[in-house]
């Protein structure tokens, strides 16, 4: 038999006014995309702590995608310089330890941004299905 | 030790200070010890503790403080504690008019095995300075291995974790009254070893905060190099921010504030 496609579980933590609007647009858009991201609507990208992320991937994420406003465009002004931060330094830091560098995604998606939010996410997506299962999940599978 | 001695006797004798947190022997044991005025001959055993049986004053002293916060206290103070009290002073927890340094110039084995890049304190008042030590070797180990050997190397470590809290216990910086370790929703309970990420939650909390006294290594039960871990956030905190952890002159610590703009670019897909 055949072995079954890896589908690999995508969070996405979109922010309210931005990105989860770009998704909303997609969605009214009739843009396709591959349904593996599970969408967790936040009021602003810089509330998601770096727990949440490795929350995210103890509980066997492949991926994590973060979406916010633009810089200069945040609802709350400057919220995402928040977000930046956090998520560079976490970027580098799971790399340190050994997590494949881009599992973690910050990406900018405006409102408007409807096709940009669908590539994205089909990208990403595709880009979690060639690095495989999360080092996590395989280690748990190997234990 | 006599330079040390004489000041603290002075500083205790001409009421400067309510008390002096420094070191003393007790049955055979270099331990912690609170000095006063009321017993003034102590001082006469008052010591520097050897490397290997350091404690944190710091943390120790945040007790004291709270208890008189009025009062003003000596302690001793190697390089690596008084870039801890820098920090304490940045997040609140104590008052840089209520503490007098008393400090220590670390040996050159000391600073070779804590891979220090500040080996004394801006206060000289025992020891000589010696050559700092500015990379981390076991940091640049690490990061040469390839991302799977990384991930494999750092996984067997974190597997021999007992979940004894004993790196945050002992961690001067650690003053939370709430700990994410403990949140039931950010982390299982009731197994061990824990989860994988239970180092990295410690980790991501220490960057910028750590001031590698290396008391959590030591402490480690299971000999988890905690401190390349937390050596690696400082460093990335330096690279990314600019923020030298534990310089009076840094500022405020980059998680503290949002910043006036935001030059940090996404890191491209």
């Amino acid at each position: 038999m055949p072995e079954k496609e890896f589908e690999p579980k995508i969070i996405g933590f979109f922010c309210n006014w931005c990105t989860y609007a770009g998704a909303d647009l997609a969605g009214v858009s009739r843009l396709q995309y591959p349904p593996n991201i599970r969408v967790i609507r936040v009021m602003c990208s810089g509330t998601v702590s770096p727990h949440h992320v490795l929350r995210a991937f103890q509980k066997g994420a492949d991926g994590v995608l973060i979406g916010g406003c633009h810089i200069g465009d945040c609802h709350y002004l400057r919220g995402n310089f928040m977000t930046i931060k956090r998520m560079r330094f976490l970027q580098d830091l799971l790399k340190f330890t050994g997590y494949e560098e881009g599992r973690l995604h910050l990406e900018w998606i405006s409102a408007a941004e409807g096709p940009k939010l669908a590539e994205t996410v089909r990208n990403f997506t595709d880009k979690i299905i060639k690095m495989g299962p999360s080092p996590l999940k395989r280690a748990a599978l190997a234990a | 030790m006599d330079k040390l001695r004489d000041k603290v006797r002075k500083l205790l004798a001409e009421d400067q200070v309510a008390g002096y947190i420094g070191y003393i022997v007790k049955e055979g044991h270099p331990l912690p010890h609170f000095f006063t005025k009321d017993r003034l001959e102590e001082v006469d055993r008052a010591i520097v503790a050897p490397g290997d049986a350091r404690y944190p004053l710091d943390k120790l002293l945040q007790q004291v403080a709270a208890a008189d916060p009025d009062a003003v206290f000596a302690i001793q103070v190697r390089g690596c504690d008084e870039r801890g009290l820098n920090e304490l002073y940045k997040w609140g927890q104590l008052d840089p008019e209520k503490v007098v340094l008393v400090g220590i110039a670390c040996p050159q084995d000391q600073a070779d095995y804590c891979e220090c890049p500040g080996p004394w304190a801006t206060v000289i008042d025992y020891g000589e300075k010696c050559q700092p030590v500015s990379r981390s070797q076991r940091v640049d180990r690490i990061d040469t291995l390839a991302e799977d050997d990384a991930f494999k190397e750092w996984t067997a470590h974190f597997q021999r974790c007992v979940k004894c809290y004993g790196c945050r216990d002992i961690c001067p910086m650690c003053f939370c009254k709430e700990c994410s370790l403990e949140h039931a929703e950010l982390m299982s309970t009731g197994t061990v070893p824990p989860d994988t990420i239970f180092q990295l939650v410690r980790a991501i909390h220490m960057a910028g905060r750590c001031i590698d006294c290396g008391l959590c290594e030591e402490n480690c039960p299971a000999d988890i190099p905690l401190r390349v871990l937390y050596k690696k956030g400082n460093m990335l905190v330096k690279e990314l921010f600019g923020y030298d952890t534990g310089s009076p002159e840094a500022g405020p610590s980059p998680w503290k504030f949002l910043g006036e703009e935001s030059t940090l670019a996404t890191k491209p897909m």
